[in-house]
């Protein structure tokens, strides 16, 4: 078949691998149908994320119909045929995490668990495409994937439903919904989303869903910022106002309830501060550049909360903690406890609230996968979402 | 009070054999393969690496005293009852589906059992064993036959949490083996880092009781490696992640 390999720094190739086999009694099978580039890969792109090998089959977005299901399954839970949307993180369903819904915690999920721990005290849960440190597990920018614990990481998807409008249940919008969530929004808060790529924009609309009053998106590329004001959000152009200041004045200088960093470990901004953070990541001396963090403590006001989707790695330097500790704020993080937002989300797709498709900008053969990694990271082309299909040529150029 | 005095001292008895049990031969494998990962890495960090490499591999050829003791202990709290998972301990015959580096373990009738462990290069460690103790749903214990080549014991004890929130297993091996061809074999498998091995033999027994399977993405497709992935894979071990589930004892394929 073939998979989206990373073969080094920057560097993507599509390669014939064989097909994937069942391994384990719980394992399935899936002939992919749609799948995605996420912000979350540019950060491997990039190689800023330890315990990656060359050869890698990355993807952690993708659905598909089931071809093979292992004996450990019954019928009732997955059987061959089933349309589903696999979540990004792998859960078993059966540790104690599990039971108290944190599925992105899986105790059993990781067969690495002991790097993880080594870096962050206890494993969280395996995930598809990712490190070896996060298990490990081949991903599903490829024809077919191996499903681990199959029977717990799916959602069945009724036909009559586009790709598009389903496949980012896998990842981005329950992620950008859980990212809102942690806003602990009250009705009329005003929430303040650094960043505007894919999941802000699922969670600026999260935001309104859960009642906030404003929303006030922070980025620096324009078309970005233009599909935010089209979910209703206000915007800020990093690169001509201060953020900061911008904030204090459109809240009266109390500062927004929430304020989400939806941005993660690579950053942009200005100053001797981005600098020195860009110069330590090339030095491996940290491996995250939290700016958006940092800005977000700073800005959210006191007794507010600051919610984390980012995705971050290891570990950060200058955090204002002074700020933290004394304006009493809250912050809640995590990778997304797929399972417990991906059946009502269905619901709100299907009842058509929202229609996920807005963020598609490209959609490509999965032969133009390496191309469009480059063209995602440079957001050349007005990308926003890249939606590869694996089935379809490659146009003769 | 009695089981926490007990940890303590255990504690400081497996540090000391694991200082004991890092041999010349481990640190040798561990220098060259830091050598040789380090020069892929074609980098300033990979000179660094390759270079600490060589102080190891120095430090590994000069001569050192050790004995081939080793005593390990760890404990999980697991989700099940105590009878859940004293059940699939007690099989011991399925032992080596969590047991890595055990190839097989035959009942001989009664209480004996035939282990075998699989050291380096595949030699074969062998033993006789028997049960000391067993009083079901709480605790098991094994030792070697006293003629046997190799002398361990271990211990299992399932106890309920007293907040309902499962039951906590509590696992310790001792090993100790005279010179000799099954002694230094015996070292070079447990000289990696006992309580590492013994903690993730616990994990995946609490892996397999909860979930019904072990975890792998051995076998799991994938690009070429290249030289450099080669490295990287046989240090974190991909290919070595654990014994094919399906297939215990089975431990070629995976070694």
């Amino acid at each position: 078949m073939k998979a989206v390999c990373w073969m080094g720094k920057e560097k993507m190739q599509v390669h014939d691998v064989p097909d994937p086999r069942i391994l384990n009694p719980r394992d399935a099978i899936v002939r992919i149908t749609s799948t995605c580039i996420c912000g979350s890969d540019l950060h491997l792109y990039d190689g800023f994320v330890p315990t990656l090998e060359q050869g890698d089959i990355l993807g952690h977005e993708f659905m598909g119909e089931v071809v093979e299901v292992g004996p450990g399954i019954s019928k009732d839970k997955l059987k061959v045929g089933d349309r589903i949307v696999v979540p990004f993180t792998i859960a078993c369903g059966n540790c104690q995490p599990c039971h108290d819904g944190l599925w992105s915690c899986c105790d059993n999920s990781n067969p690495n668990a002991w790097i993880a721990e080594k870096m962050m005290g206890y494993s969280p849960s395996g995930l598809f495409g990712y490190t070896h440190m996060l298990g490990g597990y081949a991903g599903g920018q490829a024809q077919y994937a191996r499903v681990p614990y199959a029977d717990v990481t799916h959602m069945k998807i009724p036909d009559g439903l586009p790709d598009e409008k389903v496949v980012f249940l896998t990842d981005i919008f329950p992620t950008g919904y859980m990212g809102a969530e942690n806003c602990n929004i009250r009705p009329g808060d005003t929430v303040a989303v650094w960043g505007c790529g894919p999941v802000a924009q699922f969670a600026i609309r999260s935001c309104f869903m859960l009642g906030a009053g404003r929303v006030i998106a922070i980025d620096c590329v324009p078309e970005r910022l233009e599909l935010a004001r089209k979910g209703g959000a206000e915007t800020l152009n990093f690169n001509e106002v201060d953020v900061l200041d911008a904030l204090r004045e459109m809240t009266g200088n109390r500062g927004p309830d929430a304020c989400m960093d939806a941005v993660g470990m690579e950053a942009s901004g200005h100053g001797a501060v981005y600098a020195f953070d860009r110069a330590k990541q090339i030095m491996r001396t940290q491996f995250d550049r939290p700016i958006a963090l940092r800005e977000a403590i700073l800005a959210c006001k006191k007794g507010g909360t600051v919610s984390v989707p980012g995705v971050y790695a290891g570990f950060i330097d200058k955090v204002p903690f002074g700020a933290y500790m004394n304006k009493a704020i809250t912050m809640k993080t995590g990778q997304t406890h797929m399972m417990r937002y991906m059946k009502p989300l269905l619901d709100r797709v299907q009842a058509g609230e929202i229609d996920p498709s807005f963020v598609i900008s490209h959609k490509v053969p999965i032969d133009r996968a390496p191309e469009m990694y480059k063209t995602f990271r440079d957001k050349q082309d007005q990308c926003i979402k890249v939606v590869l299909k694996p089935w379809e040529q490659a146009m003769a150029a | 009070m009695n089981r926490n005095i007990d940890r303590t001292q255990s504690g400081n008895d497996s540090q000391r054999s694991w200082q004991n049990g890092l041999g010349p031969r481990g640190l040798l494998i561990g220098a060259a393969a830091l050598i040789a990962y380090g020069l892929t890495k074609r980098s300033k960090t990979g000179a660094a690496m390759a270079a600490a490499g060589s102080v190891l591999a120095f430090r590994a050829v000069k001569p050192s005293r050790r004995s081939t003791e080793s005593d390990a202990r760890t404990t999980f709290l697991l989700n099940s009852t105590p009878e859940q998972a004293y059940t699939l301990w007690r099989d011991f015959e399925k032992l080596p589906r969590f047991m890595r580096h055990i190839k097989s373990v035959r009942n001989l009738g009664d209480t004996r059992s035939e282990w075998v462990a699989l050291g380096p290069m595949e030699a074969e460690v062998r033993w006789q064993a028997e049960i000391t103790e067993d009083q079901p749903n709480q605790r098991i214990a094994w030792r070697s036959l006293p003629q046997s080549m190799v002398q361990t014991s271990g211990s299992v004890e399932f106890t309920p949490d007293p907040l309902a929130r499962g039951t906590y297993i509590t696992a310790q091996v001792r090993y100790s083996a005279p010179g000799g061809a099954a002694g230094s074999a015996l070292a070079s498998m447990l000289g990696k880092h006992p309580e590492f091995m013994m903690r993730e033999d616990v994990r995946r027994f609490k892996t397999l009781l909860e979930t019904g399977e072990v975890p792998t993405t051995l076998g799991q497709s994938h690009g070429p490696r290249g030289m450099h992935g080669a490295s990287e894979q046989f240090l974190f071990r991909e290919t070595a992640n654990l014994p094919d589930p399906q297939a215990a004892g089975d431990y070629r394929r995976s070694a």
